[in-house]
């Protein structure tokens, strides 16, 4: 019984990584950039449900798009102030005023909601849901349908659709793309879009089941930075498996031994992974990592 | 009396990682003296909760100061690591005249403040319950909160007496808070003869606490004792909650904040405990209550007992300025001689520095209301 509740709760968790490690591979591949405030991102994400569940009667199912696309619409805010000034510059200055913003964003949460953290709306109502004697949390399960349906879309967009396709050969080669006259700097511009809708979507997730603080995201960061790395940097399936792999080692690994030896371990496997496979689980789509 | 007030918090967080809050210049009489009192706190990071209401209870005894003494003061965050600290405590120094310094809650950033005070000879006033604080020798340092030998003791003794258990689970942070608590629990609990039959340390970032639960399930625990942060704490109790756990609860100081329980539905607190030094909103203290409304109306929150704490240490410095101690040394003088008579207990020195030795448990009731249930005075 509590292996099931274990493994939901690590599904769960993983879930949510992957949601903040996918806007993070996104970005990679369209620019090359790491964005070192994707979980602080998620964290804004978090907030803005919070303060739109105030200001609005709706169900969480009804916040979940309305969040995901403010968030799409600030990442494209966010491009402009952090990407696009910075483009010509060498990938550790775009890091490091990614890093800037979201220092920004930390401190702009502290100040407009405080340091305490909050509560956000439930995707769906309700308690738990009692199966055959098993207690499953309902946003647990949330979660994960969620992600899922987020992975499998961003699949069909990036895989069967013309828009995905110059998604794709943005990432692969700007100016080779550029030269057949797709538009680089609109794709980069919808990559952060995506990335930082994505970023809105875990951050509401998070929000109900693990709460959301201000000084939260640099936590989530590390989490999906570990998650790509594993995984292998750029790879799409190789963030959500690393994810998944980070949620295990702070659930299964943290019951049968405990959560510092869990700690340890994943982060020694992290050097396994490094050593034995430098490019990751998955192999590396591009060749830059800051 | 003038007021000025400069807020350029928002545009330093901004700018720089350290952040300057408020600005307070209190009455400007031609005689009267100046009191410099900085405050550094963490207002970012994982402790920013505790030292929001650090500054909170800091900031209202300074805004209102009595007749014969001017007040200067700023608030500078110590953010998440010891090093911020001490840039901002070398900050603070920097600027000259300084009286006595508001320290933070944060053990570890305490650790690395200790020596900068002794080698410039400036008291420190703080609420952080880390018990190693004042077991270095250090003359400089005064804590207004009790401290570990007293929360903790408290804390056991509610356990074992209180509730009959003598198979704790202990579950504490990994941070300096946690794992000095967890070492005076232990103590603790064996001076009462009970067996901790588990223990684990958590980090402040974790979010699933399910393994542990279960792991204190499986020793046959028969209560759960926490020592965690604010955060955790809500996230402990609200996933035990969560998989039916039904061992009684008896947490650290951090829940009985009301933005920690707040976190929690009225079911998933209650009979959950909580030790502290006081609970201002439980208070039927005529005094506390009229506190508690001022700070409601100063700061639209809920008060905790860091505010109300820190207050009382920060009023006890005014009194020793209106009483004539002007110089960080005369302070320090006065702060080691003297009691006082604060809102949530009478503070005096143990000759080491732990001004406060009260403690109590409260807990919360069906409905998810705080109430005291045990008073544990003179423990220290």
């Amino acid at each position: 019984m509590s292996a099931i509740q274990l493994t939901a709760n690590g599904l769960a968790l993983g879930a949510s990584y992957a949601l903040v490690a996918l806007g993070f591979v996104l970005i990679v591949n369209a620019t090359g950039a790491v964005n070192f405030a994707q979980g602080d991102l998620a964290v804004a994400g978090g907030f803005l449900t919070v303060a739109l569940a105030g200001a609005m009667n709706l169900p969480g199912g009804v916040l979940l798009p309305i969040a995901m696309a403010a968030m799409a619409g600030f990442g494209v805010v966010f491009a402009y102030l952090a990407y696009f000034p910075l483009r010509r510059q060498p990938p550790a200055t775009v890091f490091i005023s990614t890093i800037a913003l979201g220092i920004v964003l930390e401190n702009g949460a502290n100040g407009l909601f405080g340091a305490a953290p909050r509560l956000g709306p439930p995707l769906l109502p309700g308690g738990p849901v009692e199966l055959s004697g098993l207690v499953l949390p309902r946003q647990s399960l949330a979660i994960v349908a969620v992600t899922c349906v987020a992975i499998a879309g961003l699949h069909l967009v990036l895989m069967h659709t013309q828009f995905g396709r110059r998604l794709r050969a943005t990432a692969q080669d700007a100016e080779m793309a550029r030269a057949v006259g797709i538009p680089v700097g609109v794709m980069i511009a919808w990559t952060f879009a995506l990335a930082t809708g994505l970023a809105g979507a875990a951050g509401m997730l998070l929000s109900n089941q693990f709460f959301v603080a201000p000084g939260d995201g640099t936590n989530l960061m590390l989490k999906a930075y570990i998650a790509v790395t594993i995984g292998g940097w750029g790879r799409v399936w190789g963030a959500v498996a690393g994810a998944l792999i980070v949620a295990f080692f702070e659930t299964i690994v943290a019951v049968l031994l405990s959560q510092s030896a869990a700690e340890m371990l994943l982060y020694l496997a992290v050097l396994g992974v490094l050593g034995l496979r430098p490019r990751g689980l998955f192999g590396e789509t591009i060749g830059r990592r800051a | 009396m003038r007021l000025i007030q400069t807020n350029v918090a928002m545009i330093a967080l901004a700018a720089a990682i350290v952040l300057v809050h408020p600005a307070s210049i209190g009455p400007a009489m031609a005689q009267t003296a100046t009191i410099r009192i900085p405050v550094l706190v963490p207002l970012t990071g994982p402790l920013a909760l505790e030292g929001t209401s650090q500054r909170n209870g800091a900031v209202m005894a300074l805004s209102n100061p009595p007749a014969g003494v001017r007040l200067e003061y700023e608030v500078l965050d110590t953010g998440a690591a010891p090093e911020t600290a001490v840039n901002a405590l070398e900050r603070a120094l920097a600027r000259g005249g300084v009286s006595v310094i508001v320290a933070p809650i944060f053990g570890a950033q305490m650790l690395a403040m200790l020596p900068i005070a002794a080698e410039r000879r400036v008291p420190l006033i703080t609420i952080s319950g880390t018990a190693q604080l004042t077991e270095m020798g250090n003359p400089y340092v005064f804590r207004f909160f009790p401290n570990d030998s007293v929360a903790k003791n408290a804390h056991a003794l509610y356990v074992v007496e209180a509730l009959g258990k003598k198979r704790p689970a202990v579950l504490f942070q990994t941070t300096a808070y946690g794992q000095s608590g967890r070492q005076h629990l232990a103590a603790n609990f064996a001076r009462l003869g009970a067996t901790v039959v588990f223990e684990e340390g958590l980090d402040i970032n974790l979010k699933d606490f399910l393994p542990a639960l279960i792991k204190a399930k499986q020793a046959s625990a028969d209560a759960l004792v926490l020592q965690l942060h604010a955060a955790p704490t809500a996230l402990l109790l609200r996933q035990a909650a969560s998989m039916g756990l039904s061992l009684p609860i008896v947490a650290g100081s951090a829940m009985h904040q009301p933005t920690t329980a707040a976190l929690l539905q009225p079911a998933e607190r209650k009979g959950v405990c909580a030790e502290s030094a006081s609970s201002p909103v439980s208070s039927v203290d005529p005094a506390v209550e009229r506190w508690v409304a001022a700070y409601r109306r100063e700061f639209g929150a809920e008060p905790d007992d860091f505010a109300l704490t820190q207050y009382d240490g920060v009023r006890m410095a005014i009194d020793a300025a209106v009483q004539g101690a002007r110089g960080p040394e005369e302070m320090r003088a006065a702060l080691a001689s003297r009691s006082f008579q604060g809102l949530a207990m009478a503070y005096k020195s143990d000759g080491v520095g732990n001004m406060a030795h009260d403690a109590i448990i409260m807990c919360y009731d069906d409905q998810g209301r705080p109430r005291i249930d045990r008073r544990y005075p003179r423990l220290g």
